[in-house]
C-alpha cells in the first residue's frame, strides 16, 4: 500500500517538471525570437539547481522511494499523479538535465531557423524525460513516455542534418508507437491482475501505482506474458537487436543535439531495470538468460558493426548499442553487482555517449562531415576537440580513471560469475571495442591534414570548451571516486535484488 | 611517518599529468614558452614520488617493510569490495624505488631531448601518466588497482608511440600495440572476475593464500587470465611483435617503457603469482617454454636487426624471456634480481642509443657466419618470424571480415526487414522497390493534392503491389520463386560455414551456450 504520509514531502519533483513547460511558454511570449536560447538556458539551469537539490536531500541509506508526491488525477480509474525517486533513479535527474544544458549550449549559435520552436521543443522533451525518471504511476509513466515522441519527431525532421531526416523521424516515431502498445497492454494487465487479486470490482480495484504493483503477486501464468510485453516495449527503445535500426539513422540524420539525447539517455534500459524485472520477478528469475543472451549478442553485434563504419556518428550509434548490450547482460544476472554496474554505466553513458555526439556535432559543424573520408588530421587544427573526444572515447571502452571502468568492472564481474560463457564473450567485446574506437579515431583525427576544411577549422570556442570541460570532469570524478555513485544506488539495488531473489544472495 | 601517507606514492605524477592537461586546455601552457613550467611540474612530481618511496625504504630498513596498508574503500557493491591500498613488501619497495628513479632520470633526460619539439607538453603528460601507472602496478595492494595501472600504462604507451601522430605508420603501430595489450587486459579482467567469484576477494595476499583451496580447473583458469596479461605486457611469444612496432615513439619513452619498465611488468606479475604457479606445474612449464622461445627469438632477432633501437629491443626481449623462463622454473629470486639489474642497465643503454653511433668507432658487426649460412633461419629472424603476419591472419583480418559481413547483414537483411525503406514507408515503398527491381515503372495515379491524395496514392500502389505479387503469381509462380530464393540463402549460409572464421565462430558460440 502506498505510504500516504509521504505525500507531504516538498514538491521538488513537481517543481522540476513544471519549470520547463513554463520556460517553453515564456519563450513564446518573449518579445524577440533571439531571446529563446537565453530563456531555455535559464530554465534548464534553474532545473539543474532543483535536480541537484533533490540529489542533496536524498537519504542515501534508504532503499525506498523518497520525495513522493501524490495527487488525484483520474479517480474513477484509480490513476494518480505520483512522482518520487529512489537510489536507482535519483542521479539520472541531474545528469539528464546537464546533458540538456550541454545541448542548449551546443545549439546556441547553430540553430538559426525557428529558434522559439526549437528551444521550446527541447524544454518539453526535457520535461518528458525527467517525468519518465520520476513517474511512480504506470499510466503517468506511459504518458511521459509517449509525450517524449512529439518533440523528438519535430526536432529530428525539422532540424536534422541528413538528407533522410524526415524518414528517420517517421521511422523513429512509428517504432516507438509500436513499442508503446505492448507497454500499455502490460500495464493494463497488471492493473487488472491487482483488481482480480483484491477481489474488488474493476474500476475501483484497478491499480496503476508502481509501489502497490510491486507488492501484488502475479496470477499464475501471467508472469511470462507481462515479461514478454514489457521486454518488447523497452527493447525498441534500448535498443536491442533486431529493433535497433532506427538508432544509426537518427544518429546520422538527426541534429547533433538530438542524437546526443537519443543515445545519451538510455531510457529503454532504465525501463528494464525499473519495470521489467521488479514487476515480473519470478519470470525474470526463470528467463534472466533471455536478457543475458540478448545482451551479449548486442555486445558483439554492435561492436562488429561499429568496426565496419566510416562515419563517426554511425560508429557511435553501433558502439552505443554494444555498450547497452553489456548493461542488459548485467541486468540479466539479477545480482547486486549487475544492477549497480548497470545503473552506473547508464549514468556514465549519459555523459559519455551524449558528450561524444556533442563533440562530433562540433566537428561536423566545422567540417560539414562526420565521415572519415572528409576528415583526417583533425588533431592538428583542433587539438582540444581531439583530446576531449579521445578521453570520452576511452571512457566508453572502460579506461581506468573514468567512470566507465568501475561500471564495466561490476558488469563483467556479475556476468562472469552468473553466465561464464556470456561473460567471456563480452570480454571479446572489450577487445573489439578498443579496435573500432582507435581505428576510426586514427582515420578521423590523426594522420596528415588532407582536406582544406580541416586545415581551416578552428579549435573549440570558449562556450564549447566549457561544455567539454564539464563532460571531462563528469567522466573523471566518478572514475576516481566510484563510491560517489555507488553509495546512492547501494540500498535501492539491494532492495531490487531482494525482490527477485528472496533467498539470501550468494557471495 | 604515518603509513597511510605512503598510499600517496603513485599520486604526484598523476596530478602532474592532470595539471599539464589543464594548462594545455586553458591555453596557458603551449609551445616553447610552456616548456620550462611543464618540465618543472613533471620533474618535481616524479621527485616527490621518489622521496616518498625512499622514506618508505628507510622505514622498511629500520622497522621492516610496512606490508599491506589501506586507506579506505575504493569500490563496494554487495559482496564485492576493492580497498584503496598498497602492498609495500620488500619486493614491492625495490620495484617502486626502481620505477621512481628511472622515471625521474628519463624525464630529466627528455627535457633537453625534446626541446622545441611541437608535442613537448603531450610527451610530458604521457610520461607522467606512465610513471604514475607503473608505480601503481608495482605497489598496488590488490589486483584491481594493479589493473588500473596496467591499463593506464597501456594508454600512455598508446599516446607516446603515436607521438608523431601525423605519420600514419606511427599511429598504426600505436593501435597495434594497444590492441595486443588489450587482449592481455581482457585476460586480466577475467582473472579478477574469477578471483571475486571463487576466492572472494582480490587483495594479493588473499589470492595467493586462497588459491590453495581451489580445484585444479579453477586455479588453472585464474592463472590463465593472469598469464595472458603478463605475456602480452612483457611481449613474450606469441605477442612479441607489438614491442618492435612500439619503437616508433621518441627515444626516452622507448627507454622507459619497453627497455626498462613496462616490459618487466609481466615478469613482476609472474613473481607476485609465484605461489600460484607452483601449484600448477603444467602452466609453469608452459610459461618456461614461452620464455625460452622468446629468449631464442630475441637472440636471433638481435643478431640480424639492422638498426640500433631494433637490436636493443631484441636483446631486451631475450633477457625478459630468460626472466620468464626463471619464473616458469620456479627460480623467483633469480628472476627478481635479473629484473632489477636488467632494468637499470637497459635504461642506461636506451638513453644512450641516439649517441651510440658517435661512440662506437668500428662498423656494426656482421651477421655471424653460422647464421648467414642458414638462409631460412636468417630470413625468418630478419622478419621477426612473421609473428605480425600470423597475428594479422589469425585475428585482425577475420575480425575485419566479420565486421564487413555484419555490416552487409545489417544493410541487406535487418534493415530491409525492420529498417527504414529507401523512400516513403511501409508497403508503399516495398512496392516501388519491387517495381524498380523488375524494371517496371509503377503506374502513378494522383488522386488529388494534399494529404488525402498522397494517402490514396500510397493505398493504390500498395494494392497494386499486392495484386502483382500475390494474386497474379499464384498457382506456383510465386511459390517457385520463394523456394529458389530460400535455396539461394541456404547456399550462402553453406558457403559462409565453409569459411574458417564462421566455423570457429560456430564452435565458440556452442562453447558459450554450453557454459
Amino acid at each position: 500500500m502506498p505510504d500516504l504520509s509521504l505525500t507531504n514531502s516538498p514538491p521538488l519533483l513537481s517543481l522540476l517538471l513544471l519549470t520547463l513547460p513554463l520556460g517553453a511558454a515564456l519563450i513564446w511570449v518573449a518579445p524577440r525570437p533571439s531571446w529563446a536560447r537565453a530563456i531555455a538556458l535559464g530554465a534548464t539551469l534553474s532545473n539543474l539547481a532543483i535536480a541537484l537539490t533533490v540529489a542533496a536531500l536524498f537519504e542515501r541509506g534508504d532503499g525506498g522511494f523518497q520525495l513522493v508526491e501524490q495527487r488525484q488525477w483520474i479517480p474513477t480509474l484509480q490513476i494518480h499523479y505520483r512522482v518520487g525517486v529512489d537510489g536507482i533513479s535519483v542521479l539520472f535527474l541531474p545528469l539528464a538535465v546537464l546533458l540538456f544544458v550541454g545541448v542548449v549550449l551546443a545549439s546556441w549559435t547553430k540553430t538559426r531557423a525557428m529558434p522559439r520552436l526549437y528551444f521550446s521543443l527541447v524544454l518539453l522533451l526535457e520535461a518528458a524525460t525527467l517525468g519518465i525518471f520520476c513517474a511512480l504511476d504506470t499510466v503517468l509513466f506511459f504518458l511521459f513516455w509517449e509525450l517524449s515522441l512529439i518533440p523528438i519527431y519535430f526536432l529530428v525532421s525539422l532540424w536534422g542534418v541528413g538528407p533522410r531526416r524526415r524518414e528517420a523521424a517517421v521511422q523513429y516515431t512509428l517504432f516507438m508507437l509500436l513499442g508503446g502498445v505492448p507497454l500499455l497492454f502490460a500495464f493494463i494487465l497488471l492493473a487488472l491482475n491487482h483488481a482480480e487479486l483484491t477481489g474488488v470490482a474493476v474500476p475501483a480495484g484497478l491499480s496503476f501505482d508502481y509501489q502497490t504493483l510491486l507488492q501484488t503477486p502475479l496470477a499464475p501464468g501471467l508472469g511470462p506474458t507481462v515479461f514478454a510485453l514489457l521486454l518488447l516495449g523497452f527493447a525498441v527503445k534500448t535498443p536491442l537487436f533486431p529493433l535497433h535500426t532506427w538508432l544509426p539513422v537518427v544518429a546520422t540524420d538527426g541534429s547533433a543535439g538530438v542524437a546526443a539525447l537519443m543515445t545519451g539517455l538510455k531510457i529503454g534500459a532504465y525501463g528494464l531495470i525499473r519495470f521489467l524485472v521488479p514487476l515480473a520477478p519470478e519470470t525474470a528469475r526463470d528467463y534472466g538468460w533471455v536478457l543475458a543472451g540478448l545482451g551479449v549478442f548486442g555486445v558483439l553485434y554492435g561492436a562488429l558493426a561499429a568496426l565496419a563504419q566510416t562515419n563517426l556518428r554511425r560508429m557511435l550509434a553501433f558502439s552505443s548499442m554494444s555498450h547497452v548490450g553489456l548493461v542488459v547482460l548485467g541486468i540479466g544476472t539479477l545480482t547486486q553487482q549487475g544492477v549497480q554496474g548497470a545503473v552506473f554505466q547508464l549514468l556514465n553513458f549519459t555523459v559519455v555517449a551524449g558528450g561524444l555526439f556533442l563533440l562530433t556535432g562540433f566537428l561536423h559543424h566545422r567540417t560539414g562531415t562526420a565521415d572519415v573520408a572528409g576528415l583526417g588530421g583533425a588533431a592538428r587544427t583542433m587539438p582540444l576537440l581531439a583530446s576531449a573526444f579521445l578521453l570520452l572515447g576511452l571512457a566508453s571502452i572502460g579506461l581506468p580513471g573514468t567512470g566507465g571502468f568501475p561500471a564495466e568492472l561490476l558488469l563483467l564481474l556479475s556476468a562472469i560469475s552468473s553466465y561464464p560463457g556470456a561473460g567471456i564473450a563480452a570480454l571479446a567485446g572489450v577487445v573489439i571495442g578498443a579496435g573500432y574506437l582507435l581505428g576510426i579515431y586514427r582515420r578521423a583525427f590523426l594522420g596528415p591534414v588532407t582536406s582544406t576544411v580541416v586545415a581551416a577549422a578552428v579549435d573549440l570556442r570558449p562556450r564549447e570548451r566549457l561544455v567539454a570541460l564539464v563532460l571531462v570532469l563528469l567522466v573523471l570524478v566518478p572514475g576516481l571516486y566510484p563510491r560517489l555513485v555507488l553509495d546512492f544506488t547501494q540500498a535501492a539495488s539491494s532492495a531490487w535484488v531482494a525482490r527477485v531473489n528472496p533467498a539470501p544472495p550468494g557471495p | 611517518m604515518p603509513e597511510a601517507l605512503f598510499t600517496l606514492i603513485p599520486l604526484p605524477p598523476l596530478l602532474a599529468a592532470l595539471w599539464i592537461a589543464l594548462g594545455f586546455a586553458l591555453g596557458r601552457d603551449r609551445g616553447e614558452a610552456g616548456e620550462r613550467g611543464t618540465a618543472r611540474v613533471a620533474l618535481s612530481a616524479a621527485g616527490l614520488s621518489l622521496l616518498l618511496v625512499l622514506a618508505a625504504d628507510v622505514q622498511a630498513l629500520l622497522l621492516g617493510p610496512p606490508g599491506q596498508i589501506e586507506a579506505g574503500t575504493w569500490l563496494a557493491s554487495g559482496g564485492v569490495r576493492v580497498a584503496l591500498g598498497l602492498r609495500l613488501d620488500a619486493f614491492g619497495l625495490v620495484m617502486a624505488t626502481l620505477v621512481a628513479l628511472i622515471g625521474l632520470v628519463t624525464l630529466r633526460f627528455s627535457v633537453h631531448y625534446l626541446h622545441r619539439e611541437p608535442g613537448f607538453q603531450r610527451f610530458f603528460l604521457g610520461m607522467s601518466l606512465f610513471t604514475s601507472a607503473m608505480l601503481l602496478i608495482v605497489t598496488a595492494g590488490n589486483a584491481v588497482l594493479t589493473f588500473v595501472g596496467w591499463e593506464l600504462a597501456g594508454v600512455s604507451s598508446y599516446l607516446l608511440i603515436g607521438y608523431a601522430y601525423e605519420r600514419p605508420r606511427a599511429t598504426d603501430n600505436a593501435n597495434r600495440a594497444f590492441l595486443t595489450n588489450r587482449i592481455g587486459d581482457a585476460g586480466f579482467l577475467l582473472a579478477i572476475a574469477l578471483c571475486f567469484a571463487w576466492v572472494g576477494g582480490v587483495e594479493w595476499p588473499q589470492i595467493t593464500e586462497g588459491a590453495t583451496d581451489l580445484s585444479a580447473l579453477q586455479l588453472g583458469l585464474i592463472l590463465f587470465g593472469f598469464l595472458l596479461a603478463a605475456l602480452a605486457k612483457s611481449a613474450q611469444v606469441p605477442f612479441s611483435a607489438w614491442i618492435l612496432r612500439a619503437l616508433e615513439g621518441p627515444t626516452p619513452s622507448s627507454a622507459a617503457f619497453y627497455g626498462s619498465l613496462m616490459v618487466h611488468a609481466g615478469v613482476y606479475l609472474l613473481i607476485r603469482l609465484a605461489p600460484l604457479l607452483e601449484l600448477a606445474p603444467a602452466l609453469a612449464a608452459l610459461v618456461a617454454l614461452l620464455g625460452l622461445a622468446t629468449a631464442l627469438y630475441g637472440w636471433l632477432g638481435a643478431l640480424t636487426a639492422a638498426e640500433t633501437k631494433g637490436s636493443l629491443m631484441y636483446a631486451t626481449l631475450a633477457q625478459v624471456g630468460l626472466m620468464v623462463l626463471w619464473c616458469g622454473l620456479g627460480w623467483t629470486e633469480l628472476a627478481a634480481w635479473h629484473l632489477v639489474v636488467h632494468a637499470l642497465w637497459r635504461a642506461y643503454h636506451f638513453l644512450h642509443a641516439p649517441a651510440l653511433m658517435h661512440w662506437v668507432p668500428r662498423p656494426a658487426r656482421p651477421v655471424p657466419a653460422w647464421l648467414a649460412r642458414r638462409r631460412w633461419l636468417y630470413t625468418a629472424a630478419l622478419n621477426g618470424f612473421w609473428l605480425d603476419a600470423v597475428g594479422d591472419a589469425l585475428a585482425l583480418r577475420p575480425a575485419r571480415q566479420l565486421a564487413r559481413d555484419v555490416e552487409s547483414f545489417e544493410e541487406r537483411v535487418v534493415h530491409r526487414l525492420v529498417g527504414l525503406p529507401e523512400q516513403g514507408s511501409g508497403v508503399h515503398s516495398l512496392a516501388r522497390w519491387e517495381e524498380a527491381r523488375l524494371g517496371r515503372a509503377a503506374p502513378r495515379h494522383r488522386y488529388g493534392p494534399g494529404v488525402l491524395g498522397a494517402l490514396m496514392d500510397s493505398l493504390s500502389t500498395a494494392l497494386h503491389w499486392f495484386e502483382q505479387r500475390m494474386v497474379l503469381q499464384s498457382g506456383g509462380g510465386g511459390l517457385r520463386r520463394m523456394v529458389r530464393v530460400l535455396g539461394g540463402y541456404l547456399q550462402e549460409v553453406e558457403a559462409l560455414l565453409s569459411q574458417p572464421r564462421y566455423l570457429v565462430l560456430l564452435i565458440l558460440a556452442t562453447l558459450v551456450v554450453i557454459l
